[in-house]
């Protein structure tokens, strides 16, 4: 036991002992209440912002693309609700099994089932949606909707497919859509002041960004801007309530000038020989005809296609995928004349009096090397108008031989060639107009007097795409004045004529319409034939582009065997004369005659984009 | 105030300031459980049973003089070592802890009842040694505990055995351990600290340790739970987010919200204001026990109150600052707050016992 005094100095001491903890206590409940004050007053507001955060979640909302019409308001172009059975490759831990399942009550057949191996890896590394089945009939939806309780990682979903009502008429046109790589994505939501996340798409392919053609060109318009819904979620993501919606804004519809009667006409004359159609509307230099066959379809192209369907249109040697109408590269020919005749007339060199011996040939001077004309026996004695409608080469052949090669060029440059006249077509090429310059620089050689001599018939190293020869034959109809020719229908007819072109006098270019409408309506004229196929009068001037050089007639029947080594048919033309509406070119590979191959389908367009 | 009702035969011991404060407490408690259980009602009537059955308890508790408690205090450590021993034996394993004695109509936490059977204990042990107290008798205090909290932190609850470590330290403090004592052992300690890192403590507290420093390090790992009761308070602000409207809690972010974190869920719904006056209650009861400890009628009185209101000043300070991210997580609850059975009710009987201590008056005090 312990006495008293111990007992007063044990309490004492307990005292002290108790307050000294409590004290210490004291310290870490104000260490701890300052934790607290700092956390809520302190920095409330980040915390605020990661609480707001953390329960909700952004998704993307894909806006329609827009609707893409024809001139006189046809769809061409539309946006169309289909019924898709679509999985998620991420969660399904055994395909095959899921596949057997889901075969009982949805039947797929070998194609679908390829296309889901081919595709279920990626889809699932990425996670990836993957439509397995596409435009359900009412009957299969009935049947899953029953039990898909049973199919957790599949549903149905209407999505939109781009579709061109017109699959093969307008395949280089207007072009396809199809898939984003992440680079564009990114690139396309950062300018929309997004993020990638995770979107609720409208269309079964996923994003989609126009690939090809006045898609491509137009995409920005077309693609609208994205809305966003956000979401209440939970710890484990589970969408709880829609907080918010900011509406999509769909992509704005493109009215374009292309004209689908006049482009139907063109497809059904083409019957899918290899070669393109152009033809403009000439006032406003807009484009109503485009066409390039042999087509294929732009609807397979986005909305899915098996590799092996997609390598065989690659490997088609009538290269249905090129865009001959603005990438294929053919030598003007004869169609070059009245460019060559204006530029004469320009330069003074001749005039429409003018008149050459033709003995069927033309030989050059300097090194006595023989340039042959179509005709055995040439034309006799020949003028201007004549040699157009009758296609003489050796009047032309001594006309360019007169000409300095840098000024004929320019000349000719005016009038389209080898530049890009065009101002929404999809990745165009400028041809080619040569020059002593190109020629060094290319070809390691200098300039021969017979390289201009070529010119004047346009053959040669000159190349011109049909694009470029729809302009020419635009630009000799609108007499020098012609806009840059667009696929949109415009309002403002803004017209350029700061070129050399003005220079030439009205009645020279009344002249030069005479002869051409001379080619059809003369009896002499190259392309007389198409003289009955209307009822009003064209001007026309048709070109044969030889493929290979040769000396006679028998020499071109043995080339003619092989029929990648024929003539092409080419022809420009214009009408109604006098006062011209329309000019189109038309190309057909290894076609031979322009007159005769081409020139009835110039005539057919015509005809269309005249008398309807 | 101390009061003795006398009636005809006999007396009853209360004291109203720690009765009304911790029947606040709970009711507010409760109010708290309805929102972080997300309004589930059978949560709250178990709870509100807890309550009125833990309250009534801490009267009876009361009664019995401190006399009872100091002769019989051996006899409740053994019985208390034995339901660890049960527990070791026949637990029930929950996450990987074995802490739960199934006993048909209640799961056990026997380390909620030496976490006061042990400080009446040492408080008898040492209430009639001479100052300071001779190595001996520290060494002999410093073995039962160190076995006790060796014997709890392999359940493993390493919260709980730290509570009922310190409380042995507590009540060896102030019965008048030396200084010279303490200076050494604390040197050892931290000296020893190392080894103890390597060798008693799991995996995962080593990892609850190491996020502590640097949550953000692994937000969606061991770092999540510290993130989201952080970013809970936070956003409470002054005013908090109003009854049942915290998001944090609501939308499953916060974890364990009606155990270790409903602080975390009051921060959020009632804000700074909430937390200031939710904690000013518990500071009251703390600095009531300080008062009743001065004025208890002997030393096993005053050290068994002083041992126990630490223990509830340390499980306190333990659960707030882990839900506020001070210190690792540990699981800790809310005395008279969090949902519980054990350890709710460990602290009703600790009040009681501390009441009793304080209202009994010797007879014979002349």
């Amino acid at each position: 036991m312990i006495d008293l005094e111990e007992r007063i100095q044990e309490k004492k001491s307990f005292f002290y002992r108790l307050v000294f903890i409590y004290l210490l206590f004291g310290i870490l409940f104000s260490i701890l209440l300052y934790k607290t004050y700092s956390l809520q007053v302190s920095s409330f507001s980040d915390y605020e912002i990661a609480s707001l955060k953390n329960r909700t979640r952004e998704v993307l909302v894909q806006p329609t693309r827009g609707i893409i019409y024809d001139r006189k308001g046809n769809i061409l172009v539309n946006n169309v609700p289909s019924y898709d059975l679509i999985i998620k490759p991420w969660k399904i831990e055994n395909l095959d099994n899921f596949i057997v399942k889901i075969s009982e009550i949805i039947s797929l057949d070998k194609k679908e089932i390829d296309y889901i191996d081919e595709n279920f890896n990626k889809k699932a590394l990425y996670n990836r949606e993957l439509t397995i089945k596409r435009n359900l009939t009412t009957d299969e939806i009935a049947k899953f909707e029953v039990r898909n309780f049973r199919y957790p990682n599949a549903f149905i979903d209407v999505r939109y497919s781009r579709q061109n009502k017109y699959p093969y008429l307008f395949s280089h046109a207007i072009g396809y859509v199809g898939g984003v790589s992440n680079e564009q994505l990114n690139e396309i939501l950062i300018n929309q002041d997004k993020e990638q996340k995770e979107t609720l798409f409208k269309y079964s392919g996923g994003f989609l960004i126009g690939k090809t053609g006045l898609e491509n060109i137009y995409d920005k318009s077309l693609r609208g801007k994205f809305g966003k819904k956000s979401y209440e979620v939970d710890a484990s993501g589970r969408f709880l309530e829609e907080i918010e919606f900011i509406k999509p804004k769909n992509g704005i519809n493109l009215f374009t000038s292309l004209d689908l009667g006049a482009q139907k006409e063109a497809y059904n004359q083409m019957d899918n020989r290899r070669g393109a159609v152009v033809a403009l509307e000439l006032e406003s230099g807009s484009i109503v005809t485009y066409l390039s066959t042999p087509s294929f379809s732009v609807n397979s192209i986005a909305n899915g296609m098996s590799t092996s369907e997609f390598n065989s249109l690659l490997e088609d040697e009538n290269k249905p995928f090129f865009d001959r109408a603005a990438q294929g590269r053919y030598s003007p020919a004869s169609t070059i004349k009245p460019a060559i005749a204006l530029y004469g007339i320009k330069e003074e060199l001749i005039d429409w009096e003018f008149s050459i011996d033709d003995p069927g040939y033309f030989i050059l001077p300097e090194d006595q090397r023989v340039y042959r004309g179509w005709k055995e026996g040439g034309h006799g004695t020949i003028n201007l108008n004549d040699a157009i409608i009758q296609s003489s080469n050796t009047y032309f052949f001594s006309l360019a031989y007169k000409s300095d090669i840098n000024k004929l060029t320019n000349h000719l440059s005016d009038y389209g060639f080898g530049r890009n006249i065009c101002s929404d077509c999809f990745n165009p090429d400028n041809g080619l107009l040569p020059t002593p310059e190109w020629k060094m620089n290319n070809l390691n050689f200098g300039w021969f007097k017979g390289d201009t001599v070529n010119l004047g018939v346009g053959q040669g190293y000159m190349s011109a795409t049909p694009i470029q020869l729809a302009y020419y034959s635009a630009f000799l109809a609108n007499k020098g004045i012609l806009n840059k020719l667009s696929f949109i229908q415009h309002e403002n007819k803004k017209v350029d004529s700061s070129n050399s072109a003005s220079k030439i006098q009205k009645t020279d270019w009344d002249k030069i319409h005479k002869s051409m409408i001379g080619v059809i309506e003369d009896p002499r004229g190259t392309a007389k034939r198409l003289k009955s196929l209307k009822s009003y009068i064209v001007a026309a001037k048709s070109g044969t582009v030889e493929l290979v050089s040769t000396e006679t007639k028998e020499d071109y029947k043995i080339i003619r065997e092989n029929k990648g080594k024929r003539d092409h048919a080419i022809i420009i033309a214009f009408g109604p004369m006098p006062n011209p509406k329309y000019a189109v070119s038309v190309v057909i590979e290894n076609g031979e005659s322009g007159g005769s191959v081409a020139g009835p389908v110039a005539i057919a367009v015509l005809n269309k984009l005249i008398t309807e | 105030m101390k009061k003795k009702l006398t009636f005809k035969r006999f007396s009853i011991y209360f004291d109203q300031y720690l009765f009304i404060s911790i029947t606040l407490l709970s009711v507010m408690g409760l109010f708290f459980l309805y929102s972080a259980s997300q309004g589930d009602s059978s949560t709250i009537i178990k709870q509100s049973i807890f309550v009125v059955f833990g309250l009534t308890l801490m009267f009876a508790m009361s009664q019995p003089d401190p006399d009872f408690y100091n002769t019989f205090s051996g006899i409740f450590l053994v019985i208390s070592l034995l339901l660890i021993f049960a527990t070791i034996i026949f637990g029930k394993e929950i996450n990987g802890a074995q802490r739960w004695l199934n006993l048909g109509f209640f799961t056990l936490q026997s380390s909620e009842i030496i976490k006061i059977s042990l400080p009446i204990f040492i408080s008898s042990y040492l209430s009639n040694k001479s100052l300071p107290i001779s190595p001996k008798h520290t060494f002999i205090t410093l073995i039962l505990i160190g076995i006790i909290f060796i014997l709890i932190a392999r359940q493993p609850d390493l919260g709980t055995s730290l509570v009922v470590f310190m409380a042995g330290i507590y009540i060896l403090f102030l019965a008048g351990l030396s200084w010279r004592f303490i200076s050494i052992s604390f040197g050892i300690f931290v000296l020893s600290l190392p080894f103890l890192w390597n060798n008693f403590l799991e995996p995962f507290q080593r990892q609850r340790i190491q996020t502590l420093f640097d949550p953000n390090a692994d937000p969606y790992g061991s770092g999540w739970n510290i993130t989201q009761s952080k970013i809970a308070i936070g956003s409470g602000g002054i005013n908090g987010k109003g009854f049942q409207e915290g998001s944090q809690a609501h939308l499953d972010f916060l974890p364990e919200t009606e155990t270790d974190f409903i602080f975390a869920v009051i921060a959020e719904e009632f804000g700074f204001i909430g937390v200031c006056i939710l904690l000013s209650i518990f500071f009251f009861i703390l600095l009531r026990c300080l008062y009743l400890a001065f004025n208890a009628r002997d030393r096993f009185c005053r050290l068994t109150i002083g041992g126990l209101s630490l223990v509830f000043a340390s499980t306190l300070f333990i659960n707030l600052s882990m839900v506020v991210g001070l210190i690792p997580v540990v699981g800790m609850p809310l005395p008279f707050v969090s949902k519980g059975g054990s350890s709710l009710l460990s602290f009703y009987i600790a009040f009681g016992i501390i009441i009793s201590m304080a209202t009994h008056k010797k007879l014979m005090q002349r």
